[in-house]
């Protein structure tokens, strides 16, 4: 090796040297690369990564906190309006519908032109050097075709087997593929028009859609304000097939959204860029209602500063940088140093942050503040109407089994004792923000009360608990999946409230799908489940409890298994009917029925709190899983400085460290030495 | 020498075979194939995409060869292992060989330097210990060495991240990047970890093979000799105590590629332990028998080579 080349390489040595001992030396906690702090960039993070992008199969909020900022969609949600209210998206305007009769409709949206996708390699496949294509009507129908597509395996074709012609679209090309090869080489596109497209899914110009029902399911208008109907090109899924060193598009979404993918390591680090081809950055003249951030919101929102930018063409920011942090201790951590700019609470942190319900002095002079949003959800615990003792079967005498077995738990001391309060005693199936939530109602058999709840038991023919047939206690199997201690904690604090009426509940934990092999067969009694809107519709609670939902008989998501011949006609009523006071006295009546059956015991609705850093602008959440990455706002100045007052290292420990270490190993270098002389 | 490899690599492969049935037995015991089906779709899922996507991951199929002997998942796990055709991940469809290739720079950008910096603080301070043996020095660092190996690797974490990252703020508490100027400052934190959880067994045991040797009567010439008592740890028990240190560091090789569990998901480095624990929870079979099968691998081999590397160390060592 000549002297040069070996000078070279110690030369690189060093350098590389110099630049870890530079990097070690040069303390500081800043997670981020140098260069972004002007930039309007939000910062946060994910704890485990999306199993798909693919807007026909991404089913998960995680997912969704990706595909809802690429893919747009033809509806979106009003953003300060509660009730969630759908607004027009990539369409001009809401759908037309038209009643065909026989409980058939038609839906006539209309694209607005000129929308562009994302700019992306695979449009050279429609034409050299092509980096993007205007949308068209047929980029939906081409996605909802996909949603039928059994190879790509939708978990949400039940409602949109509402479209004429979607489950028969499906069979045909599952049986064409089996049995012409030369049809199964075909794209997916060419195989879909080959089989002459799903009958209830048309185009008749290049921004026209008709989607043609065949049965009444007026609720599929909120299936076009998710990304499961986004325009999707084909050419992205044929070109990110996942060879030849392209990724897969599960992984590499081509959307028309405000932002675009621009980073994406899924188990460590994903990015979103402003896209310059979205059509509220390309046309903010128009003013469209999506693109814009909204100017009618109440005036308490007023007051919370969410209407500050009233107004201003979306997005609002740049860029959101997301970052992986499996663990709870570290994420929290980041935030407090103002590395994340908005997080959840940590369980570990949850008194240091909330006290007497609101924001620790501490939190208050950081300047963070705290968003609350109760969620769509609803946690229950259901009884199986199918069951011998506690279903329907035995009439008057289970219905008051039920009842009284209600009136124990008190939903209020769940939540101070399981939740650390975060959440909302539940009255009904149906949380608010969904049309039809009634704040004043009260449920009668949800107010604890032990002595009509004995009584009642007397009434069942179960005097302080004893089961006449065999003269001792009443004996109960509680079915959940949740093994955890956690879970256990909370069983036995429901068995603990149903001994008082002499009932002994024995707990039965089991794995996922040992619960659902259980509920397919019916096989239990009462059982722990929950439920979170797909979209605000009374209909999307209200339907686990009708007939046609049940799991046993028609494998739908009515646990209960509950059936009643009024709640089945008042449904199917409410169901078809727009928004009104007919409306709301159906949902009234189907609440109360659900009540006085007491086939659920609905436990709370989930609340989440949000910390923001003081340089975020106040935001509102959906409650669903919709992110709002676009109507975030940004102070980066302000972040700068508290971050470097926040984190700036103390070193005095390192020349401690150092002194220590040179007063220890010294006097060993010098005896060696003395004993070498 | 040929006799005895071959002879070893039979060994392995037994071992090998074993892993992998164990490991099917047991994943199967605990889970059934819908329960990967809703892991992967959401609970949400209706059964008739559960099926549907059982069948399109093969999972429709019956598990053991008595059941079908033809086309079952047995031997569909088998065939798959030993032909190295590690397939998609069971939660995201993606190619595994694809995120072990991601993954093994992180696991190794992290578990070398640990391996190396172990060796350079835990052979010195054991040397030093053995050099004091039998003062209080000796008992003092005994005393500590026991002391940090009682302590749980999850305390030295959530410790080094409370008092180095969020009070003195030396280093992120947590975090990981590629670029060469900052990925020191993201493994700073895991490695003051990693050496402080592993020190007190390295010194303890080194410490315990320094003695050894400084008992022996080559030693003792040596010091007849009127040789100092630093050069003679230096140049006569260091060298000496090679082989045990040799075994140690080459029995550790294997796992540098596989990566630190609890390091890579507390700190949030992307490496293979951050991919096996996520297999773990996401019920992803195929990603966890992949790991589970090269980890075995790696294992045997590991053995294997350092057998091998006493011959090279120590020529009085015979393979028979």
């Amino acid at each position: 090796m000549s002297g040069g080349h070996l000078e070279a390489r110690r030369g690189r040595g060093a350098a590389v040297l110099a630049a870890v001992v530079c990097a070690l030396v040069a303390c500081s906690n800043d997670p981020y690369p140098p260069g972004d702090e002007g930039a309007l960039v939000y910062y946060s993070s994910f704890v485990d990564p999306p199993r798909t992008l693919d807007p026909a199969t991404a089913y998960s909020s995680r997912a969704h906190a990706v595909t809802g900022a690429v893919y747009d969609t033809l509806l979106k949600y009003h953003y300060l309006k509660r009730p969630l209210e759908l607004i027009p998206g990539l369409v001009e305007s809401l759908p037309e519908v038209v009643d065909l009769g026989e409980g058939r409709s038609l839906y006539r949206f209309r694209l607005r032109e000129d929308l562009l996708f994302h700019d992306d390699p695979c449009f050279e496949l429609g034409g050299e050097g092509r980096r993007t294509r205007e949308i068209e009507s047929a980029d939906v129908a081409y996605q909802i075709a996909r949603l039928a597509d059994p190879e790509v395996g939708s978990p949400v074709i039940e409602p949109f087997s509402n479209v004429l012609g979607f489950m028969d679209f499906a069979e045909a090309l599952a049986e064409r593929r089996g049995a012409d090869p030369e049809f199964a080489a075909l794209r997916a596109h060419e195989q879909y028009a080959a089989i002459g497209g799903m009958a209830g899914v048309r185009t008749p110009d290049r921004y026209a859609l008709e989607i043609e029902l065949a049965r009444p399911y007026p609720q599929i208008v909120y299936w076009f304000a998710m990304e499961f109907t986004t325009p999707v090109p084909w050419e992205a899924i044929e070109y990110y097939d996942g060879e030849e060193g392209r990724p897969r598009f599960a992984d590499h979404p081509v959307g028309c959204g405000p932002f675009q993918l621009t980073v994406y390591d899924k188990q460590a680090r994903w990015v979103l860029e402003k896209s310059e081809n979205w059509y509220g950055v390309r046309h903010p003249e128009w003013r469209a209602p999506a693109a814009v951030y909204p100017s009618d919101g109440t005036d308490e929102q007023r007051a919370l500063g969410l209407l500050d930018r009233a107004g201003e063409p979306l997005p609002l920011i740049d860029r959101v940088e997301v970052r992986r942090e499996k663990e709870s201790i570290p994420r929290f951590t980041k935030f407090l140093q103002g590395y994340y700019d908005g997080s959840g609470i940590a369980k570990e942190s949850f008194d240091q942050v909330i006290q007497d319900g609101a924001l620790s002095p501490d939190m208050v002079d950081k300047g963070v503040f705290l968003s609350r949003t109760i969620e769509p959800v609803v946690f229950y615990l259901g009884f199986n109407m199918d069951d011998e003792i506690v279903g329907s079967a035995d009439g008057e005498k289970s219905r008051k089994l039920r009842q009284a077995m209600s009136l124990v738990i008190d939903g209020e001391e769940f939540l101070r004792i399981f939740t650390n309060g975060r959440g909302m005693a539940a009255q009904s199936p149906l949380p608010p923000a969904i049309y039809g939530y009634d704040a004043d109602y009260e449920n009668a058999y949800r107010r604890v009360d032990v002595e009509r709840a004995k009584q009642l038991m007397v009434e069942a023919g179960y005097p302080g608990g004893l089961d006449p047939s065999t003269g001792e206690a009443l004996r109960l199997v509680f079915s959940s999946y949740n093994t955890t201690t956690a879970g256990l904690l909370q069983y036995q604090w429901y068995t603990q409230a149903w001994r008082q009426l002499g009932i002994d509940v024995e707990i039965e934990a089991t794995n996922y799908n040992q619960f659902q092999e259980k509920v397919r067969r019916g096989a239990l009694q009462v059982f722990e489940f929950g439920w979170g809107a797909d979209y605000p519709d009374p209909e999307n609670f209200l339907f686990l409890f009708w007939s046609e939902m049940s799991r046993v008989r028609h494998g739908g998501p009515n646990e209960t298994n509950f059936s009643n011949e009024e709640f089945d006609r008042l449904f199917v009523s409410m169901k078809t009917r727009p928004n009104g006071p007919e409306r709301l006295a159906e949902i009234r009546r189907l609440i109360e029925i659900v009540e006085e059956e007491a086939v659920w015991i609905p436990i709370f609705h989930r609340e989440t709190y949000a910390l923001y850093h003081g340089w975020i602008g106040q935001s509102l959440d959906y409650g669903i899983s919709i992110p709002t990455y676009q109507f975030r706002s940004v102070d980066p100045a302000l972040r700068t400085e508290k971050r470097a007052d926040w984190n700036a290292p103390i070193t005095w420990p390192a020349w401690l460290l150092l002194f220590a270490f040179v007063a220890v190993v010294a006097p060993g270098i010098v005896t060696y030495w003395k004993e070498r002389q | 020498m040929g006799a005895y490899v071959l002879r070893r690599l039979g060994y392995g492969v037994g071992v090998a075979l074993g892993v992998l049935f164990l490991l099917f037995v047991l994943f199967f015991t605990v889970t059934a194939p819908d329960d990967i089906a809703r892991k992967a779709l959401g609970e949400k899922a209706p059964q008739v995409a559960v099926e549907q996507w059982k069948a399109n991951h093969g999972y429709d199929r019956p598990l053991w060869p008595w059941q079908d002997w033809d086309d079952n998942l047995l031997f569909d796990h088998y065939t798959k292992m030993l032909t190295f055709d590690f397939g998609l991940s069971d939660a995201d469809d993606a190619p595994i060989m694809d995120r072990i290739q991601a993954g093994m720079g992180p696991s190794l950008s992290l578990t070398v330097p640990l391996l190396f910096l172990g060796l350079i603080v835990a052979i010195p301070i054991s040397l030093l210990v053995a050099f004091f043996r039998e003062t209080y020095i000796d008992r003092m660092g005994v005393f500590i060495c026991v002391l940090a190996m009682s302590v749980s690797t999850l305390l030295y974490i959530i410790g080094a991240q409370f008092l180095i990252g969020k009070i003195l703020r030396w280093y992120p508490i947590s975090g990981f990047d590629a670029d060469p100027l900052l990925l020191p400052r993201f493994l700073a934190l895991p490695i003051i970890v990693g050496l402080m959880s592993g020190i007190g067994g390295d010194v303890r045991f080194y410490r315990t093979v320094f003695l050894e040797e400084s008992a022996r009567d080559f030693v003792r010439t040596a010091r007849a000799k009127g040789a100092g008592e630093a050069r003679i740890m230096s140049h006569h028990v260091l060298r000496n105590a090679l082989i045990p240190i040799l075994t140690r560091v080459v029995l550790a090789i294997p796992f540098l590629f596989t990566g630190s569990i609890l390091l890579e998901a507390f700190f949030g480095i992307p490496g293979l332990g951050s991919i096996t624990v996520d297999a773990i929870r996401a019920n992803d079979f195929s990603t966890l028998r992949t790991m589970v099968f090269i980890g075995s691998l790696l294992f045997v081999l590991g053995q294997l080579a350092t057998d091998l590397s006493y011959g090279f160390v120590d020529p009085r060592v015979r393979f028979e």
